[in-house]
């Protein structure tokens, strides 16, 4: 289980500091570079879930991969979490600051299932429209699933705009099955 | 032969699935992050409500119990092994209810209100949510018509009336069950003509089983069809094979549909059999939840949980149309021990309580009431004055016999006045004995009890009351319907029915002894 927990807490502590030191942009840059590296060595990620190696091991790994490459700010930030032994939630943490800037952005990300690839023109209609919508800038992430037949479902957080053919399947087979699961 | 055509089927179809229009479809959603044990941590959900339904993959429902800041702790009411970390969880917008109506009488149908008799889909009218805030006190009066039990031994000394709630308690094996089998039997007499000339209005039943074996469900079931009172029962069962969840929220399902019967003018007795097992299932989703335990592992809020579903009991004022809900709850102790948690808790909640001893039991004393230790705190009231005038001496003179039980074993000497208690004790507690499914109706009782109280069985040997009693019932209902009806008609013993019954049963002992000697 996800501890969400403690990853906001610490990503809301990282931007308050990002904050008052004016680079958000920055210390952003700097998580990308530690996630794409967490995510591209398995030794390091093996290394932060291991209970065995030593706090203190593992500040000197991570200083000698990352200084020079990232901002001296985060690399504190980096000593804390370490030394606070809540280095295995990183990645929970980045993704959680992402979040927290893209709220302080006023972007919102929202998914977009569609059967059919969309064309570029209808990729931007689909970005103006869910601008309108939402009333805030959006980020659309697009991913083709046949399994939904037709239409497309959008998520903006935790709500479902959902128009696709599998869904109106559903609901018409609840219509017949009356008596039976129905959500509406 | 007429062929139907495709293109007629197919404009017929339409017609059919008119207004169902494909359109954007909006709702919440959220991902399993831990699942388990009936329970199920969701991330997401945030405009989830308290004890919203929300809908798992595989027609899965559950309800949830927990907001929390990161996630929210759901309780299942299905298998929960279909369903993966990961998998969408979507909320229905309601919470839970059950669908309610006259429709549901008859049936079997489980804590949510789908049927499981097999006996197609229940089609009412009304949804009602599970969980209702009980009325308050300006919409109340106090108790006044009595629920006839059919059993002397509860009629005559722990009376209860409608809108009262009354505690079944005792070990297992010791006749709970029988006790709230024959008072959902005895209701019969409250659907007839007859009862609606005395101005004895309907009383429906529920009767609700947590935790129970399928096959005793069944026998229940059964049971009740064969003495022809499943006509005006349901049966919500949620048996020891279901998930803990639906065994917690059972009783509020038995609440929800009672209410229904109270709020539209009627009355409705529910059987909550039994709260110790909806106890155990609450404690286990409570601590799968990680709510801190508390007495015998039970959580915090085990008081409110019973204290909130038999408040609901209720008798509505004449303005709200005079229902009432006659609350039964069963529980069971664990070798007499009453001053257990859940035991103590729910006796402190209800208006009196039956205590049924194994002892008794075992003695041939069925049903095996203590009455010594068993009170109706508001019962009284609703007694029809001819049963108060013959109980009344009643719970006094088995006080005394008692008492005086522990001298007479040692078979000492004793005085006549003395002895003369023995011999009226011993007499009434043999006529108290009443038979499974066999419920008596009050005139009758009155009768009984009337021989009882007055000395006509003192000269009567032990080993033949049981048959006095029956021979003058039949005597009754063939010579003296009148004197009878007069009793069920008035509810009361005047002079002249006094006088008339002294003189019969004077008549009838005389013959009854002459019968023993021959």
């Amino acid at each position: 289980m996800k501890n969400l927990r403690v990853a906001r807490r610490y990503a809301g502590a990282l931007m308050d500091i990002a904050e008052s030191g004016k680079n958000i942009d920055r210390t952003a840059g700097d998580l990308e570079t530690i996630a794409s590296t967490l995510r591209g060595s398995r030794q390091l990620r093996l290394l932060t879930l291991s209970p065995v190696v030593s706090p203190a091991k593992k500040a000197g790994v991570f200083r000698a991969i990352f200084t020079g490459r990232i901002g001296e700010g985060t690399m504190k930030f980096i000593d804390l979490v370490v030394a606070k032994q809540r280095e295995k939630h990183l990645p929970e943490i980045i993704e959680q600051f992402a979040l927290l800037r893209d709220e302080k952005m006023g972007i919102v990300s929202i998914d977009v299932t569609s059967a059919v690839e969309f064309t570029p023109s209808q990729e931007k209609d689909l970005n103006n429209e869910l601008e309108r919508y939402t009333k805030k800038k959006v980020r659309v992430r697009l991913t083709v699933d046949r399994a939904i037949k037709a239409g497309l479902v959008v998520r903006i957080g935790d709500t479902v705009l959902d128009a696709s053919m599998r869904r109106q399947l559903e609901l018409l087979k609840a219509r017949f099955l009356e008596g039976g699961p129905s959500t509406n | 032969m007429e062929e139907v055509r495709p293109d007629e089927v197919s404009e017929i179809l339409r017609k059919q699935l008119a207004g169902f229009e494909k359109e954007v479809d909006i709702y919440d959603v959220g991902t399993v992050l831990q699942i388990g044990d009936g329970v199920a941590r969701v991330y997401g959900l945030s405009h989830a409500m308290m004890s919203e339904l929300v809908e798992f993959p595989h027609g899965v429902f559950g309800m949830v119990l927990n907001l929390e800041e990161d996630n929210v702790g759901c309780i299942l009411f299905g298998e929960s092994h279909e369903i993966s970390e990961g998998d969408t969880v979507k909320r229905t917008g309601r919470v839970a209810s059950m669908p309610v109506g006259e429709q549901m009488l008859g049936r079997v149908v489980n804590p949510l209100g789908q049927p499981i008799d097999g006996r197609g889909p229940v089609r009412t009218e009304k949804i009602s949510p599970l969980e209702r805030k009980a009325l308050g006190v300006i919409q109340r009066q106090p108790v006044k018509e009595p629920l006839q039990t059919g059993l002397k031994a509860v009629d005559g000394m722990i009376p209860i009336g409608r809108g009262q709630r009354e505690l079944i308690i005792g070990d297992r094996q010791t006749g709970k069950t029988a006790i709230a089998l024959d008072t959902i039997i005895n209701q019969k007499y409250s659907h007839t003509e007859k009862a609606k000339r005395e101005g004895v209005k309907p009383v429906y039943c529920i009767y609700v089983a947590v935790g129970q074996k399928s096959s005793t469900v069944a026998q229940v079931v059964d049971k009740l069809q064969q003495e022809g009172a499943m006509e005006y029962t349901t049966i919500i069962a949620a048996t020891a094979a279901d998930p803990a969840p639906m065994q917690f929220i059972a009783p509020y399902s038995g609440a929800t549909l009672g209410e229904f019967f109270r709020d539209s003018g009627r009355h409705a007795l529910v059987v909550y059999d039994d709260l110790t097992k909806q106890a155990q299932a609450y404690r286990q989703v409570s601590l799968l939840l990680r709510r801190p335990p508390g007495r015998e592992a039970y959580p915090g809020d085990i008081f409110y949980l019973h204290s909130r579903l038999l408040e609901r009991a209720s008798k509505l004022s004449d303005e709200l149309g005079g229902g009432s809900l006659t609350a039964l709850p069963v529980i069971e102790t664990q070798a007499g021990d009453v001053s257990a948690y859940i035991p103590t808790n729910v006796i402190s909640i209800t208006d009196g309580q039956i205590y049924l001893e194994p002892g008794m039991f075992n003695s041939g004393i069925r049903p095996a009431i203590n009455v010594g230790i068993s009170v109706s705190r508001v019962g009284g009231n609703a007694q029809i004055k001819a049963m108060k005038k013959v109980a009344g001496s009643l719970r006094i003179d088995l006080a005394q016999y008692r008492e005086l039980e522990a001298f007479a074993k040692f078979g000492s000497d004793l005085d006549k006045s003395t002895l003369a208690q023995l011999l009226r004790g011993s007499r009434l507690v043999e006529l108290l004995k009443q038979g499974q499914f066999v419920p008596m109706p009050v005139e009758k009782q009155v009768v009984s009890l009337f021989a009882g109280t007055n000395g006509f069985l003192d000269e009567v040997p032990l080993e033949h009351v049981a048959r006095y009693e029956r021979e003058l019932l039949e005597l009754m209902d063939l010579k003296y319907v009148d004197l009878l009806g007069a009793i069920a008609g008035t509810k009361d013993l005047g002079a002249d029915i006094t006088e008339q019954l002294k003189g019969i049963l004077r008549q009838f002992t005389d013959s009854f002894k002459a019968t023993i000697k021959i």
